[in-house]
């Protein structure tokens, strides 16, 4: 499976590091100046570079890379060749610039009746808002899930990183996946990704139209459950930092055991531990404060409790009990300006069709490929490849 | 002002992209229901294996009975209307052999089973791989442990907001002076039942080369790849990543700011980002405000990125009193990335949301029409919204075991009275 990458967001780079993982050859066709996923930090030694940026070297590992100038004629030439051998393309770069670029959907799937044309936009390609510009929080926010992140008294906050993109990102390849499998032709793919973001509020729907309710964020606790639902799914500072604190839904009576605390398994509470989820964090502060993470996570997980340790990124790269090691998940990966990284494995792992990881391209380093030699030459002085 | 809240039932597709596939599914809580209800709404025939006392008989959040019928309880879960959508309904006793063979005659007939156990589970009921692909070299087996089949935490148990603070992302989660946070409800669940479904199809394409094979997404090891720059970046800096709340690195004013209420709701917020020039001048050309438009320590982006603090307690002050909805049009109309923080509720409402069908309707027989948000893309010639509501529980027991499997009358009867298989709720 060959896929083209037109890529300058976090959400068609994930889309094309998922095929790749699964064995597909994808290549990115770059402007003059690369992806803009090449350009966000951070770097070795904070140098920016657009061969080092980690998220470039996360998401764009095995991947082919291809310096193309699309705002040319000569350029967009090149491309119709690259399209003309590939089964998808993934696009991300703004509506604004289809046109020009030579890259309009219909017009592709016109061109190229067998390919899988994916789009990702920020709210897709039809719609009364389907030329709003969006930015990651922006798009958080019109997705809905935005709303439940964070404490009840504060504004609302996001999670980490990109994850909307990230998930427009899977879904688009979801989508394409779902569109060779079906094997009716070359089909247009249409992803939004405050979409993306909305499918992430899942029952929150059930909640609005029936009970015309707003599940409130709820700060480290679950979001949109009654009085009468189960606690803690919390975050509980303890002697050396959090714990991810769970009470087992089968037998919530392990609980006084874990924490020597006997009401915690009175009925009177176990009836109503949402609805008093501060008395509960108060019976489980004093063993939480005195106990280190380790100690209580191997104490609750005896007792078959789902406790699990809040760790930060440095900690969870240390592999303390050995865990990723043994399932060989760090993969060694050479960086482009030398030396090695360690960057995150298999997102699945297949009995028979192996994931597969690489490095990150230099930018271009598939021009090579492009013609012949006396062509590259040409269109190098052209200002096309 | 907003218009009702609308749900419009989903058009239906008499060509999904996974036409002629039948799934085993036999998942519990989050993550794996979400997989197979998408591979429901790609076209798969789902058939949900429960187990015959497996629900609540009084959940207390059932909804209301809308329509005139039996009282079932059990069937109106909000729960399983969200995330049994698209499937039908078996109910079999795995736990007797007659309900485990039950079982292994579907998967004779089936192309994949997916399953959500921890990793023992699989085995304690005699149905591991081998037993699998013995009776169906084709059968694609996809599970979905917590931590993987493998390794010292093998054992351990987590549901996904557990797996969240063990992949550093409720770490890096938060306001920057807070605590972490969780990154949502459930969002390594859903992010692994996505990539579930993603990997299941990519299993399925893959059959005519090599076969049935096994699929083992680790939850852990899927949601390490949405924060993977993270890890990178550590390594590459030396600094251990931090918490941002709604902040950019380098662009201001990029934050949630306070607006009025929408829907009688004061929990009311608008998220705007200026990332140049361009877009600040537009959001500019909005506030008309000159004393901010004079304002030296806004002059620039990097000037803007240092003063946020006060820029973002200014903005506050000017978005408090606004509509976000309508102020998030005029600042669109102006080419700044803004949008009122939405809920469930007005998503309801959006006209993004009804012209897309990003949330449409699904006519339950016991509570009416039901919300379902659908997949976040739209194939042009196989489209795949959601099929239909929620089953009824148990309904197709006896139609499969008839349909599919050909049992004699006798031999259903014969099942049902051994409880082996079900065809209503049992008392355990």
């Amino acid at each position: 499976m060959r896929v083209v990458e037109l890529s300058e967001t976090p959400a068609g780079a994930y889309c094309g590091r998922l095929l790749a993982g699964f064995g597909a050859a994808v290549t990115m066709v770059e402007g003059a100046c690369g992806s803009a996923v090449r350009r966000q930090g951070p770097f070795r030694e904070d140098v920016p570079d657009i061969e080092g940026g980690a998220t470039h070297l996360h998401l764009n590992r095995r991947k082919g890379s291809i310096r193309l100038n699309l705002e040319s004629a000569a350029g967009r030439r090149l491309l119709e060749g690259i399209l003309s051998e590939a089964d998808a393309l993934v696009v991300d770069v703004p509506r604004r610039r289809w046109n020009d670029l030579g890259i309009d959907p219909s017009g592709v799937g016109a061109r190229h009746p067998g390919l899988q044309v994916c789009t990702i936009t920020p709210y897709g390609t039809a719609g009364p808002k389907s030329e709003w510009v969006g930015s990651e929080l922006t798009l958080y926010a019109a997705g809905g899930y935005l709303r439940i992140g964070g404490e009840p008294d504060r504004e609302p906050v996001k999670a980490w990183g990109e994850q909307g993109h990230i998930q427009a990102g899977l879904q688009a390849a979801l989508g394409i996946v779902s569109a060779l499998y079906a094997d009716r032709g070359g089909q247009q793919i249409d992803t939004a990704i405050f979409e993306a973001v909305a499918f992430l509020l899942g029952g929150g729907y059930q909640h609005a139209w029936f009970r015309d309710r707003e599940p409130k964020r709820n700060g480290a606790r679950l979001v949109g459950f009654g009085p009468g639902h189960l606690y803690p799914s919390t975050i509980r500072p303890c002697l050396d930092g959090w714990v991810h604190a769970h009470c087992n839904n089968r037998y919530p009576e392990a609980m006084a055991v874990l924490f020597e605390e006997p009401r915690l398994a009175e009925e009177e509470l176990v009836g109503s531990l949402m609805g008093r989820a501060d008395e509960v964090d108060e019976l489980m502060a004093p063993m939480l404060m005195r106990t280190a993470r380790r100690e209580i996570v191997k104490q609750a997980q005896e007792l078959r409790i789902p406790f699990t340790e809040v760790l930060a990124p440095s900690e969870v790269m240390a592999d303390a009990d050995g865990h990723h090691a043994s399932r060989d998940f760090w993969q060694t990966t050479a960086h482009p300006r030398g030396g090695d990284y360690l960057a995150p494995g298999p997102a699945v792992r297949f009995g028979r069709t192996a994931w597969v990881d690489g490095v990150a391209p230099r930018l271009g380093a598939d021009n090579a490929h492009l013609g012949s030699a006396q062509d590259r030459v040409r269109w190098r002085r052209a200002g096309v490849a | 002002m907003l218009p009702e809240a609308r749900l419009v039932p989903f058009a239906g597709s008499d060509c999904r992209p996974l036409d002629g596939v039948r799934v085993l599914d036999m998942t519990t809580a989050v993550a794996g229901p979400v997989a197979t209800t998408l591979l429901g709404a790609l076209g798969a025939e789902v058939l949900r294996i429960e187990t015959p006392w497996g629900k609540p008989r009084h959940p207390s959040s059932a909804l209301p009975l809308q329509v005139e019928g039996p009282d079932e309880p059990w069937n109106r879960e909000p729960r399983q209307n969200e995330l049994a959508h698209s499937k039908r309904s078996v109910a079999l006793n795995l736990t007797m052999d007659d309900g485990r063979a039950v079982f292994l005659d579907l998967v004779e007939r089936s192309d994949v089973v997916l399953e959500n156990y921890s990793p023992r589970v699989m085995g304690n009921f005699g149905l591991e791989w081998d037993v699998l692909s013995g009776r169906n070299p084709q059968i694609i087996h996809v599970s979905m442990p917590a931590f993987g089949k493998s390794g010292p935490w093998r054992d351990r148990i987590s549901y996904g907001p557990g797996i969240d603070a063990m992949s550093g992302m409720s770490w890096l989660t938060g306001y920057v002076d807070g605590s972490p946070l969780k990154p949502g409800n459930f969002y390594c669940d859903q992010n692994a039942g996505l990539t579930a479904a993603l990997s299941t199809v990519g299993a399925l394409m893959a059959r005519a080369r090599v076969g049935g094979q096994t699929v083992e997404l680790a939850m852990l090891e899927g949601e390490l790849q949405l924060i993977g720059e993270a890890m990178v970046g550590q390594q590459l800096s030396g600094r251990e990543p931090t918490r941002m709340g709604n902040e950019h690195s380098s662009a201001a004013p990029h934050g949630v700011y306070p607006a009025a209420p929408v829907l009688g709701d004061a929990d009311s917020w608008i998220a705007m980002a200026c990332r140049d020039d361009a877009e600040w001048d537009g959001l500019l050309s909005v506030w008309c405000d000159d004393v901010v438009a004079g304002d030296g320590r806004f002059s620039t982006g990097l000037r803007r990125w240092r003063h946020r603090g006060i820029l973002d307690e200014m903005l506050a002050e000017w978005t408090a009193s606004l509509d976000p909805i309508e102020l998030a049009e005029r600042l669109q109309a102006a080419g700044v990335p803004a949008s009122a923080v939405m809920g469930a509720r007005t998503l309801l409402r959006d006209e993004q949301v009804l012209a897309r069908g990003s949330v449409g309707g699904l006519m339950h027989p016991q509570v009416g029409l039901s919300p379902a948000p659908q997949a976040a893309f739209r194939l042009s010639l196989t489209p795949a919204p959601p099929k239909h509501a929620a089953p009824l529980f148990a309904a197709d027991t006896v139609p499969v075991m008839r349909e599919i499997l050909g049992y004699s009358e006798e031999r259903i009867a014969a099942l049902l009275a051994s409880g082996a298989a079900s065809d209503r709720l049992q008392e355990r």
